[in-house]
């Protein structure tokens, strides 16, 4: 497949929020502001690149048996750098991330690469493939974020949009938007491959 | 320099604990399990998300070795590991045959009746619930699809009214036959050839008016059939899968043609005259009567009554007859 | 006696109020995976209770020992060496290999009860609820009996909240839903009314 094709699976054909449906825990808890949604989007999309590139080079030397630990102590030791890299020069966006970034580590995405595309191609075209599930994790994050926080509290990126007078729909900020603004989405996106599909 | 120590000790201590603890304990703990299941469970991702619906990569591999799970519930998997997947389901064909599906009908635009246009919700129950079907056979394939949304592989498609399975890219779960309205797909062994493609009960007129490629319920078959797999039941032949021979003498003396034959055409003795000497050595060899001629004469092969089974082969001794494929109809 | 009202507290803000699933949002891919039936989401239920006890303990005490290993003061050491930032990789270490350990244990000696609750331990590993537990055990500070005690008041909510989803997505198979909505968005929408519905605890305790 050209690394083009590669990369932009991940971006729609494939992409990992609405199409396959996993890490969803991320997902819910920090759409709740756009720039949080970047941030862990952009966070995770380090550790999937990092994580696939190591993957692929060891994969000769992982005996099949222990694959699935040694998958999981590189993605951890990702995690860790992330964590560390962004508690000293993003203290705020690690204050609100939270508790999601070590969480990170058992993002079923990751696993998923690794296992279903790392472990059989070269390093390149991991590392771009890497790149393209982060992106789209990323956009599927920031899409899903910016319109809660829109609906929620009238604001994008933290710039009031709506103007005095609107009432933000608190919901949407807390929990249940969550679960709600996702469902709808994904109601949306069979429905639109249905129309063409049909 | 000494944080760096510490860290590779601690995290070292921790993994060789752990390492020798699980190490031993695989050792004690041992439990025999189904072998397939293991093998199943190798070609698995093993990411355990949950995401097939079943707890865990391994209650999703006794779940397939059990057949309750088709071989591609897995999103995580590559299409090596499906194919894989499948290729162990399969081994074991001593015990379980391959199947595949297939729609047992013909009744596509151009054979079938139609009483009305249909321009309703492209689902075949709907279709199917409107005066007994837009088409004038009560048993005919609906056309609209229902099918081909459910297929997981994508190996339906649906041509001028009537559905058709690729057979290559089947993997026999299933969920077409179950979700047919009309119940027209049926899973058959894959290694059987000739298929009878009609589910009209009927006989005779009606059937003929209805659809060109149904079946009249004539019985020609079952008489033609040379080893007696074809029994007539409710005016359509029922086909033996063990006794089937495939030799495709159904399929060419059916006056319909609602039976079909697919694969390899099947093939039929051919005498090259100028070889044969005229031993009838051939003639007494055939259990199937479809060799004449007399001593010291070229003898002949009847191909409506050859069934290709090789036996004139064996014992010619001048090289004398080879197969060809049967004509098609 | 506080101490024990403490814990009741713990437990009740654990399950109810801050539940995991859906107000923390952890454990959402086997919340949906595995709450088709309300059997299974029992057995995983059960499953999950048991290994969030266990981890929850046995973290604290890698935790105590050799992350922060404050005992080496007591030995005369003038400083301890802080390995804190190696707390991901470690737990998950820990994490992984106790369940593949229990798994072969249950495997063993209980034969019946693992084919009604073994399959699901795999799974639970790679649960973020797990080893979220175990981070906000560490991070709120809690003691060895605290910490136990609101492992199992999370689990007890993960096995409420799924169990619970189980029985609304049984009723929903009969159904009339719309093509769009069939599968994972309308269990979306109703797992948030269920959240909608845990909001309401908020207020319990001050």
């Amino acid at each position: 497949m050209s690394l083009r094709k590669v990369f932009m699976n991940g971006i729609i054909k494939e992409n990992p929020t609405f199409r396959l449906v996993l890490g969803m825990c991320p997902t819910l808890a920090l759409s709740t502001a756009a720039v949080n949604g970047i941030g862990m989007g952009l966070a995770t999309t380090f550790v999937l690149v990092g994580s696939n590139v190591f993957v692929s080079l060891l994969k000769n030397f992982i005996p099949d048996r222990v694959r699935i630990p040694a998958f999981v102590i590189i993605i951890a030791s990702f995690v860790t750098i992330v964590e560390l890299v962004m508690k000293a020069y993003v203290p705020s966006l690690y204050e609100a991330l939270g508790i999601y970034i070590p969480l990170i580590v058992v993002n079923c995405i990751i696993l998923a690469r690794a296992e279903a595309f790392a472990s059989k191609n070269g390093v390149v075209a991991s590392a771009v493939d890497g790149l393209g599930m982060g992106l789209g994790f990323t956009l599927a994050l920031t899409l899903l974020a910016a319109i809660r926080e829109l609906i929620g509290n009238g604001s994008i990126f933290g710039m009031q949009l709506m103007g005095a007078g609107y009432q933000p729909v608190l919901i949407f900020i807390l929990a249940p938007g969550g679960f709600f603004t996702l469902g709808l989405i994904l109601a949306l996106m069979n429905s639109l491959t249905d129309r063409e599909k049909a | 320099m000494s944080y760096i120590l510490y860290a590779a000790l601690a995290i070292g201590f921790l993994g060789l604990l752990f390492g020798i603890i699980l190490a031993v304990a695989a050792r004690f703990f041992a439990v025999k399990g189904d072998p397939r299941i293991a093998m199943l469970r190798e070609a698995l991702p093993g990411a355990n998300c949950g995401g097939c619906g079943y707890p865990g990569c391994d209650a999703f591999a006794a779940a397939v070795a059990a057949g309750d799970a088709p071989v591609n519930g897995c999103p995580v998997c590559s299409k090596e590991a499906r194919e894989k997947l499948a290729g162990i389901m399969g081994i074991e064909a001593g015990e379980v045959e391959p199947l595949v599906a297939t729609v047992m009908c013909r009744g596509s635009l151009e054979n079938a009746g139609v009483k009305y246009d249909y321009e309703g919700i492209t689902d075949c129950t709907a279709a199917a619930s409107l005066a007994e079907g837009y088409k004038m056979c009560h048993y005919s394939c609906m056309g609209m699809g229902n099918c081909v949304r459910i297929c997981p592989t994508d190996a339906i498609t649906i041509e001028n009214g009537l559905a058709h399975i690729d057979q290559s890219r089947c993997i026999a779960c299933g969920k077409c036959a179950a979700e047919c309205p009309r119940g027209i797909i049926g899973l058959i062994p894959k290694s059987q050839q000739a298929i009878v493609k009609c589910r009209a009960t009927e006989k005779g007129k009606s059937v003929r008016e209805a659809c060109q490629a149904g079946c009249i319920g004539c019985g020609i078959c079952e008489k033609k059939c040379p080893v007696g797999a074809i029994k007539m039941v409710d005016n359509l032949p029922v086909i033996d899968w063990d006794t089937c021979i495939d030799c495709g003498i159904c399929a060419e003396n059916c006056p319909r043609g609602c039976i079909a034959f697919v694969g390899d055409r099947p093939k039929v003795a051919y005498i090259d005259e100028s070889k044969c000497v005229g031993c009838t050595l051939c003639k007494k060899a055939c259990k199937f009567d479809a060799i004449e001629g007399e001593l010291k004469v070229a003898h002949r092969v009847l191909p409506e009554k050859c069934v290709g089974c090789g036996e004139c082969i064996k014992v010619c001794r001048t090289d004398a007859i080879h197969m060809i494929a049967r004509k098609e109809k | 006696m506080e101490k024990f009202v403490g814990i009741i507290l713990i437990i009740i803000s654990s399950a109810l109020i801050n539940n995991f699933v859906l107000s923390r949002f952890l454990g959402i891919c086997p919340f949906l995976g595995v709450s088709r039936k309300v059997e299974t989401a029992a057995g995983m239920g059960v499953a999950v209770i048991f290994v969030i006890a266990m981890a929850s303990v046995i973290t604290w005490v890698v935790e105590r020992v050799i992350l922060s290993p404050q005992w080496l003061l007591a030995l005369g050491v003038d400083q301890a060496p802080d390995l804190t930032f190696l707390r991901t990789i470690a737990f998950i270490l820990v994490i992984a290999g106790l369940v593949q350990f229990v798994e072969m244990l249950i495997q063993k000696s209980n034969p019946a009860l693992y084919s009604a609750l073994g399959v699901y331990l795999p799974l639970i590993t790679t649960n973020c609820a797990v080893l979220g537990v175990a981070i906000i055990n560490i991070n709120k500070g809690y003691d060895l009996l605290q910490t136990l005690f609101n492992g199992i008041g999370s689990a007890v909510g993960f096995a409420l909240a799924i169990i619970l989803l189980a029985g609304v997505r049984e009723r929903l198979e009969d159904a009339e839903i719309a093509k769009p909505f069939l599968g994972f968005p309308i269990t979306m929408l109703a797992a948030g009314l269920m959240s909608i519905a845990f909001l309401g605890f908020s207020g319990l305790i001050k």
